[in-house]
């Protein structure tokens, strides 16, 4: 029994789904909303923070990883 | 969005991992990574949208109908008691609990009110008026609430800082704030925010929009007093020509 992700597939993920995210905090406004969702924003915001985060400490330990085999 | 989406969501993306990970010996590994990466991303957008979804959300014609009637109460006060003065927002000095508020309507004009500590009671001998619990007091905990500090402890420059973050970011009732202050005049501006209605209803009560100003006014008043430590009352209260932005004219006494 095998997790078929790999490491960079998450890291890969994770630069996707925070780049939406940040993307969508960012633009989003509870003014002129089209739709019937309720979005709370801050809410949003950290989520997309923590992705991004998480995947700048993939990036981190990429680099780590690259500067310890030379 | 119905939470019952979410979590079906929710459900069907750990179910996909699970199953993924029991299979992982029967299927191709493209096959399997390419199910990994839907169960991965249905059971974040689950978790996302049951996260981003506030738990309660209230029409804003709510607050309309749960104020007027309290205004109304006050509004009979007033006029039964004949009052026609300014109401005085008291700082704490004057207050026996520092974190109350308290606006005094006195029957006669007042340039500095008699010092010490003045009985919470709707009448008053000396000075010679009516106090009556405001009605932004539970807004201005609300504020107090928000910004994790009270107003005693701080000053006019951090309410000057803050006002736009706390009524625009952190409670969303407004659209854009901007605060002047001139010697013992701050004029405080407020766009778009979610009370017209209820300020639009309070100026058809021609005492309490007089004295004490619609319940956004009267939070800020009260802010305003508790943060300078200064008595103070709400001069003037004016909408834009397109209703949109309303600008509150507050005057500090002298303590």
């Amino acid at each position: 029994m095998q997790f078929p992700l790999t490491f960079w597939d998450i890291s890969l993920w994770l630069a996707f789904i925070s780049i939406i995210l940040l993307v969508i905090a960012e633009l989003i406004s509870p003014y002129h909303g089209l739709t019937n969702l309720l979005i709370n924003r801050k809410r949003l915001r950290r989520v997309a923070l923590i992705m991004g985060v998480l995947f700048l400490i993939t990036v981190v330990i990429r680099i780590v990883g690259i500067i310890y085999t030379l | 969005m119905n939470k019952v989406f979410a979590y079906s969501l929710f459900v069907f993306g750990m179910f996909l991992i699970f199953y993924t990970l029991l299979m992982s010996e029967s299927y191709e590994i493209q096959t399997l990574t390419i199910m990994a990466f839907i169960g991965l991303g249905l059971t974040f957008w689950g978790g996302l949208l049951l996260y981003i979804t506030p738990s309660k959300h209230v029409p804003v014609e709510l607050l309309n109908a749960s104020t007027t009637s309290t205004l109304a109460t006050i509004e009979k006060i007033l006029t039964e008691s004949n009052l026609t003065r300014k109401g005085i927002y008291l700082p704490p000095k004057y207050l026996k609990d520092f974190e109350s508020s308290l606006a005094f309507i006195p029957f006669r004009d007042y340039q500095s009110l008699p010092m010490g500590t003045y009985e919470p009671k709707l009448y008053s001998g000396n000075p010679n008026g009516i106090f009556l619990i405001p009605p932004g007091t539970a807004l201005l905990k609300l504020f107090e609430k928000k910004l994790g500090t009270t107003f005693t402890r701080t000053d006019l420059n951090f309410l000057r800082n803050n006002l736009q973050k706390l009524l625009v970011e952190d409670l969303e009732i407004a659209e854009k704030t901007d605060i002047k202050i001139d010697g013992n005049i701050v004029i405080i501006e407020i766009t778009n925010h979610v009370f017209n209605e209820v300020c639009q209803e309070t100026k058809k009560l021609p005492r309490i929009h007089e004295s004490i100003g619609c319940i956004l006014s009267s939070g800020i008043a009260c802010a305003l007093a508790k943060v300078t430590g200064i008595p103070v009352i709400i001069e003037n209260e004016e909408q834009s020509h397109n209703g949109k932005t309303m600008r509150i004219h507050c005057r500090m006494l002298e303590g």
